[in-house]
């Protein structure tokens, strides 16, 4: 068993940026630009964890919402292809 | 300013409520009272004070609201009905104080009508409680308004609602097809298309479905609805596309909805500054590359086989037209995640661009496909004079969206950041003034002050009458002989002329 390390917890990866305005820390996850943070708002410190659990839990709120309003869904890549194909098809160059 | 009741008075008219209310449907302290003193829509704080009312009613009956609506006419005290209470034109606030009448518990399921597709259900419920219960018999009432999570039947009724899919399944007015009302004077009537609960379409009698919605409590309570239930659709699709050019996404919008696509849901139109504030904070668009200048999104519900022909012929107009995909996982997400703002603290921007936590705010209009690049530019204009004068005040861009299946009008919206902490007499002036102007730049471009969350606040209500011309003293005159005691919601769309 792994004593809880609270340093580890509450440092966050290095920050890359992305923006003028946003830098990531995780995947797919983005933070306003500290030196935007100065004046009015101050940043706070965030548990690795809890950024992570927001970040899911979002994720299963959204699917939720899909299931909620339909069966299923329509994948709008899969009619993009079908699109492209059929217009590659009637211009003759296949 | 108000004064609050005398204490003496309030402690009569609770004596009153309490002959037919039980001790717990009536509620005194400065808690409930301070928490229904506002909606989300800003207000000023430093006034907060002014909004208070006297005191709180939630009753579980519509016999409880006659009787509540009774007394506030023996005391001539003002009573405003409160439902979801977010609503963003201040129906609910008590500008007067008086009662409000919180109708939170009216919120059971009368009827499901499963050969007449209809529900029948008390005003309190939400429509995703609603929907929830509906699922498992394959049915669902599709109103869907941004505020779907929180708002409630009855704030439907009292403000005509406009839902984010109404050109598929209409809005709140075609959604509704009748419902018990108590009127200003306490007695309890029947609202519908004729006399018929669940009948769609009647020639009987004057319409009085459509007068007696969207009055913001003005001429009376609704209770009890019975609602046109659809089937819960086999399935949905949603897209996003980005643009280089605003130009470019306005023709697709209109094309995507004169394309008389059956199972059309809906399409939105974001211009540049609603772009550039989603760069800010929203994953979906921090990463966009700068070419991306405006978005355009569309959504289709129905049976699968008719859905995906439907979204198939969406992406071939758009991709035609020069639109990029942007792939399923952002169309996906960000169509989920379109009731968000009331949920969602917003970090507005300074004028030196440091981050603020700021309210979120919309003016809305209906407004001609024709009209909206100007309207666009004319309204950007009014809120970059403000926020040059008031640094409390931020540009978040503008959304258009269809309100019907022809692509006749939108409601087109921009919404605006407000410090609300930092507000001031003179900067809340400020903001009135631009909302009246805002309001008038409608009017100019032959559209209305509002499509979807009624125009009785401050600023744009005085130009009402302007809009409804002769409309307006039909208005005046409906509103005297319904409420002759000006007790219900007085203040309000400027109707205590009535009595002048």
């Amino acid at each position: 068993m792994t004593a809880y390390q609270y340093d580890r917890e509450n440092t966050p990866p290095r920050a890359i940026k992305v923006t003028d305005g946003a830098i990531t820390r995780f995947d797919h996850v983005y933070e306003v630009a500290p030196e935007l943070m100065q004046e009015n708002i101050t940043q706070q410190s965030f548990p690795n964890w809890d950024t992570l659990r927001i970040v899911h839990s979002r994720a299963a709120y959204l699917a939720w919402m899909h299931s909620h309003w339909a069966g299923k869904i329509v994948s709008g890549e899969e009619l993009l292809r079908e699109v492209i194909a059929e217009q590659v098809f009637a211009s003759g160059d296949i | 300013m108000i004064d609050p009741l005398p204490q003496t008075t309030v402690d009569a008219v609770v004596q009153a409520l309490l002959r037919v209310l039980p001790p717990d449907e009536v509620l005194t302290s400065k808690t409930d009272r301070m928490n229904r003193a506002r909606v989300p829509a800003p207000f000023p704080v430093h006034r907060w004070g002014e909004r208070v009312p006297d005191l709180v009613v939630l009753p579980r009956s519509s016999a409880g609201v006659a009787h509540a609506v009774k007394v506030a006419n023996d005391f001539k005290i003002p009573i405003v009905p409160r439902d979801g209470g977010t609503g963003l034109t201040d129906g609910a606030m008590p500008e007067r104080r008086g009662i409000v009448l919180d109708l939170k518990r009216l919120n059971e399921i009368h009827e499901i009508d499963l050969e007449n597709r209809t529900a029948t259900v008390g005003v309190g419920i939400n429509m995703l409680k609603l929907n929830e219960v509906l699922s498992p018999y394959g049915l669902i009432y599709p109103d869907d308004p941004a505020s779907y999570p929180c708002s409630l039947i009855g704030g439907r009724i009292g403000t005509s609602g406009w839902s984010l899919i109404g050109s598929r399944y209409g809005h709140s007015r075609d959604l509704v097809l009748s419902f018990e009302m108590v009127t200003p004077t306490g007695e309890i009537i029947f609202i519908g298309d004729g006399g018929g609960q669940k009948v769609s379409k009647s020639s009987s009698g004057f319409q009085l479905k459509h007068l007696f919605m969207g009055h913001q409590g003005t001429l009376g309570i609704a209770t009890r609805a019975t609602l046109k239930l659809h089937p819960k659709p086999e399935a949905e699709f949603s897209a996003f596309w980005a643009f280089s050019d605003f130009d470019t996404a306005y023709k697709t919008v209109g094309a995507l909805a004169r394309a008389g696509i059956a199972t059309f849901g809906g399409a939105v139109l974001f211009d540049e500054w609603k772009v550039e504030y989603l760069r800010r904070d929203d994953e979906a668009y921090i990463p966009q590359p700068s070419s991306v200048r405006a978005l355009v999104c569309a959504a289709a519900y129905g049976n699968e086989d008719e859905t995906r022909a439907g979204g198939k012929r969406m992406m071939g107009i758009v991709h035609r037209l020069g639109g990029r995909y942007l792939g399923d996982e952002i169309s996906q997400g960000d169509w989920a995640a379109r009731h968000d703002r009331y949920a969602t603290p917003l970090h507005g921007r300074t004028l030196n661009g440091q981050a603020a936590l700021m309210g979120w705010h919309c003016e809305d209009a209906a407004i001609n496909y024709t009209n909206l690049p100007a309207v666009r530019i004319a309204w950007h204009e009014i809120i970059e004079r403000l926020r040059r004068k008031h640094d409390l005040f931020d540009d978040w861009g503008m959304f258009s969206y269809t309100s019907g299946n022809t692509g006749v009008d939108y409601l087109t919206e921009i919404d605006v950041g407000i410090w609300e902490q930092h507000l001031k007499e003179e900067s809340w002036l400020a903001f009135v003034d631009a909302k009246r102007e805002i309001a008038a730049v409608a009017l100019a471009h032959g559209g209305s002050i509002s499509a979807c969350h009624g125009s009785c606040r401050e600023g744009e209500v005085d130009l009402v009458p302007q809009e409804l011309g002769g409309g307006y003293d039909v208005m005046l005159a409906i509103k005297k002989v319904m409420d002759p005691n000006n007790i219900m919601n007085p203040g309000k769309y400027g109707l205590d002329r009535a009595y002048a």
